[in-house]
C-alpha cells in the first residue's frame, strides 16, 4: 500500500497544511516534510484526527494524498500536489524582481 | 462612468455586514463549511489550490483611477502585493486571509466595487468592449446599456439560481471585441435595416468549457427598449428548461443546442409576448437617465498631428514600434487609444503589481481623464490620450514594463491560472506561455507574423479561451504527466470560430516547438503578408499543419 499524509486548508487562511500526529495530538503544519506519514495501519488514526480538526474548525475539506520516500524525504506523488506543497512554480510578480530584471 | 446612489451604496454596505457576520460566524464555528460554502460563492470568495481566491469584479471592464489605486492597496495590504485580470475583465486575488475578505470588501465598497455575481450560478458581471465610447467603429456606446443589465440583474431574485452561472457581454461595434458569440447571451448593437434606430441582434447559447459552442442569433432586430424583457423571457425559459441534473449539461448552450434553435426561439417569443406589456420597457427617461453617466468627456479641440510626435516617430524605432502595436485611432481628433501590454517575459499573463497599478491610475490621471479599462485579453486600456502626450507616456510606461509592443500579436497570451493555483486545473498554464514568450520575443519575428492569438487553458473549464484562438493550447493530465493539446482555428470576433484539435497531445517540452513549426508553415504558405494566420489556416485547412507536426 502506498504511503499516505493527510492533507487540507487551514480555515482562517486558506493555506496548505499536513497533518502531524505526535502522542495522539494532531497539528497542523505547512511543512509536508513534518506530516506523519502513515503506513496501513495508522491511516485510520490520521483521519480520525483529521476529522476532528475539521470539526473543531481548524482545517477545512481534509483528504490523504500518496507520497513517496526520497532521500530529501518524502515528496507529494502527483504534480499537483508538489505544486500544493512547494507553492507556484513560477516567480511571483514583485516589483523589485521586475526592476533588477529589468537593469541587468 | 456610473455613480452609485444612496440607495447602492446602502445595499453594499448591507451586503458587507452580512458577510462579515457570516465570516464571523464561520470562524467561531456556529456555520459548517457546508452551509457556509454557498455564502462565500456568493460573494467571489472561491478556495482554491494553494489559499482563498477573491474575484472582484470590474462592471463591463471600467475602472477609475481611485478605484485601480484601491485594487493596489488591496494588493499590498491583504494579498501578496499583485493581482491577476481575467478574461472576465475581473480582477482576482490570489492569497487573502478569509477573516481579512470583509475588510476587503469594505475597502472596495468605499470606491464602489464589490464581488458579488464573480462566483455562483447567477447573471454574472456583464463584459463588453473595452473601447467602448472611444472606438471609431461604434455604432453606439455599449455601456448604458450594460450598466442596465447590471441594474436589473443584480440580486434579481428569479435569476439568483439558475441551472448554471450565466455570462451575458454587449458590443456596439462593428468589430467584435467582447466575444460575444461565445457568451450565454451576446448584445450586439446594429441599426435596423428600415429606420436608423438602434437596436440588438440577439445571439444566444455560446460558450467554452468542454462542450465549446457558437451562439445562435434568436433575434435579429431587437429594438432596444424591449432589452430587459426579452433577456428576462431567455432567461426565464433557461431557468425552467436548463438542466439541473447533470452539471456538464447545464449552461444554457446545451438547451439551445438539445431544444434545437427554432424550438427554442418559439419558447422564448412566446415568454416575451407574456411579458413585454407589462414587464421591464424601457423609456427614453431610462435611456437619458442612464447615458447621462457616459456622456463624452470635455474632449479638446485639437488637431490629429503634432509636430513632437512625428519627429519622434521617424526618429526613434522603438517609439514607432509601439505606436504601430499598441495605439489606435480614436474616434475624437488628436487623441488616441492606447494599450498596456500585460504580457511581458517577466510576469505572468494578466498579472500586474501593487506598484504597477498605482503607476497606472496616476498614468491615467495624467493622461487618460482619470480612467482605465480591462480588456478580455488580459490586458488594460488608457482610452483618451492626447497624441502629443504619447512620447512622455510611452516612457514613463516602458519604465514599468507595460510597454512591449505586442497586441494581438503571438506574445500577447491568454493565459488562465492553471494549475500553478487552480484547484480544477489538470496542467500548468503560466508556465507555457512564459516558454512561448521567451522563445519568439523577438520584434522583427512577432511583426512579421502579423495579427495572431495564442490561447492557453490549464483545463477542459476553458476559462483561457483556448477553443477561440488562431492557435489554442489546452493542458491535460496523462496518466501523471501534463501534456499539451493544440487546436487550431479558433477566432473570438466577428467570424468567430472554435479551433479543431489538430491532432495527439505533446509533452511540456515539446508544445513550444510545435507552436513553432504551426507558425513556420504560416509564414512559408501565407499567399501575402497581409494574409493573416487564420486566412491561411482557413484556405489550406489542417493538412499540411499535420503533416509537419506529425508526418
Ligand atoms: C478559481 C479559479 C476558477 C475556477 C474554479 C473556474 C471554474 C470554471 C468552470 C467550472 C468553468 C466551466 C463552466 C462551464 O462549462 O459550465 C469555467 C469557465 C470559464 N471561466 Fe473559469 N474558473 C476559474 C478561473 C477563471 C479565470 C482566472 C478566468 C479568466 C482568466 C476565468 C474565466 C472563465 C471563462 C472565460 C470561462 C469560459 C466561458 C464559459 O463557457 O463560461 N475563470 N470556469
Ligand atoms: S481553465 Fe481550468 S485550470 Fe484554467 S482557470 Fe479554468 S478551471 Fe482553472
Amino acid at each position: 500500500m502506498a504511503l499516505q499524509v493527510y492533507t487540507a486548508s487551514l480555515l482562517k487562511e486558506g493555506l496548505v497544511a499536513y497533518l502531524a500526529l505526535e502522542n495522539g495530538q494532531p497539528s497542523w503544519t505547512s511543512d509536508i516534510h513534518q506530516a506523519t506519514v502513515s503506513e496501513e495501519d495508522t491511516l485510520d488514526a490520521l483521519k480520525q484526527a483529521a476529522e476532528q480538526s475539521e470539526q473543531e474548525n481548524i482545517i477545512v475539506a481534509p483528504y490523504a494524498i500518496d507520497v513517496l520516500k526520497t532521500e530529501d524525504g518524502i515528496v507529494a506523488a502527483t504534480k499537483r500536489e508538489q505544486i500544493r506543497a512547494e507553492g507556484p512554480t513560477i516567480e511571483l510578480p514583485q516589483d523589485n524582481l521586475r526592476e533588477s530584471r529589468q537593469a541587468a | 462612468m456610473y455613480q452609485y446612489s444612496e440607495q447602492d451604496h446602502q445595499l453594499l454596505l448591507e451586503r458587507v455586514s452580512q458577510f462579515r457576520g457570516q465570516v464571523d460566524r464561520r470562524l467561531k464555528g456556529e456555520l459548517s463549511e457546508e452551509e457556509f460554502k454557498h455564502q462565500r460563492l456568493r460573494n467571489g470568495l472561491y478556495l482554491q489550490l494553494h489559499a482563498y481566491m477573491l474575484r472582484v469584479a470590474i462592471p463591463y471592464g471600467l475602472l477609475s483611477s481611485e478605484q485601480m489605486r484601491t485594487l493596489a492597496h488591496i494588493a499590498r495590504k491583504y494579498d501578496k502585493g499583485y493581482g491577476h485580470f481575467s478574461t472576465r475583465q475581473n480582477i482576482q486575488y490570489n492569497w487573502p486571509k478569509l477573516e481579512d475578505v470583509p475588510d476587503i470588501l469594505d475597502d472596495l465598497a468605499k470606491v464602489e466595487m464589490h464581488a458579488i455575481q464573480t462566483s455562483g450560478n447567477c447573471i454574472r458581471n456583464t463584459t463588453s468592449d473595452p473601447l467602448a465610447g472611444v472606438a471609431r467603429d461604434e455604432i453606439e456606446d455599449p455601456r448604458p446599456y450594460c450598466e442596465l443589465i447590471r441594474q436589473w440583474s443584480t440580486f434579481h431574485p428569479e435569476f439568483n439560481f439558475l441551472p448554471r452561472k450565466f455570462k451575458i457581454a454587449v458590443s456596439g461595434a462593428t468589430h467584435d471585441r467582447a466575444a460575444v458569440a461565445v457568451h450565454d447571451i451576446g448584445l450586439r448593437l446594429v441599426k435596423s435595416d428600415s429606420s436608423e434606430e438602434t437596436g440588438f441582434e440577439v445571439y444566444v447559447g455560446g460558450g467554452l468549457g468542454r462542450t465549446p459552442m457558437l451562439g445562435k442569433v434568436i433575434r435579429a432586430f431587437l429594438p432596444k427598449q424591449d432589452m430587459l424583457t426579452y433577456l428576462e423571457a431567455i432567461l426565464r425559459v433557461y431557468n425552467m428548461l436548463g438542466r439541473r441534473d447533470n452539471i456538464y449539461k447545464a449552461r444554457i448552450k446545451i438547451l439551445v443546442h438539445e431544444t434545437g434553435e427554432e424550438k427554442f426561439r418559439e419558447l422564448v417569443e412566446a415568454e416575451w409576448e407574456k411579458i413585454k406589456a407589462g414587464g421591464l420597457f424601457l423609456r427614453d427617461e431610462d435611456f437619458n437617465w442612464v447615458k447621462g453617466f457616459f456622456n463624452d468627456p470635455a474632449y479638446e479641440a485639437i488637431p490629429d498631428n503634432d509636430v513632437d510626435f512625428e519627429n519622434l516617430m521617424l526618429n526613434n524605432a522603438e517609439f514607432a514600434r509601439w505606436v504601430d502595436k499598441n495605439i489606435e485611432l480614436h474616434k475624437q481628433s488628436g487623441y488616441r487609444i492606447v494599450y498596456l501590454s500585460l504580457k511581458t517575459a517577466h510576469q505572468p499573463p494578466g498579472d500586474v503589481t501593487a506598484d504597477q497599478m498605482d503607476a497606472i491610475a496616476d498614468l491615467a490621471d495624467k493622461y487618460s481623464l482619470g480612467h482605465i479599462r480591462t480588456t478580455h485579453r488580459q490586458n488594460l486600456v488608457l482610452s483618451d490620450v492626447q497624441l502629443k502626450d504619447l512620447p512622455a507616456l510611452w516612457e514613463e510606461l516602458k519604465a514599468l514594463d507595460l510597454a512591449t509592443p505586442n497586441y494581438n500579436h503571438v506574445t500577447d497570451i491568454i493565459s488562465c491560472p492553471g494549475l500553478d493555483y487552480c484547484a480544477l486545473a489538470t496542467a500548468r498554464s503560466i508556465p507555457i506561455s512564459q516558454a512561448i514568450t521567451a522563445r519568439f520575443d523577438d520584434y522583427d519575428f512577432i511583426n512579421d507574423l502579423g495579427d495572431v492569438s495564442i490561447n492557453i487553458s490549464g483545463c477542459i473549464n476553458a476559462c483561457g479561451h483556448h477553443h477561440v484562438a488562431n492557435i489554442g493550447i489546452l493542458g491535460v493530465n496523462k496518466k501523471g504527466t501534463e501534456v499539451y493539446q493544440l487546436t487550431l482555428g479558433g477566432s473570438a470576433r466577428e467570424d468567430a470560430a472554435i479551433g479543431k484539435i489538430i491532432g495527439p497531445a505533446f509533452e511540456a517540452d515539446e508544445i513550444v516547438d510545435a507552436v513553432g513549426k504551426v507558425l513556420a508553415v504560416y509564414l512559408e504558405s501565407r499567399e501575402e503578408p497581409e494574409e493573416t494566420f487564420l486566412m491561411t489556416y482557413r484556405r489550406l485547412g489542417q493538412a499540411p499543419f499535420k503533416e509537419r507536426l506529425y508526418g
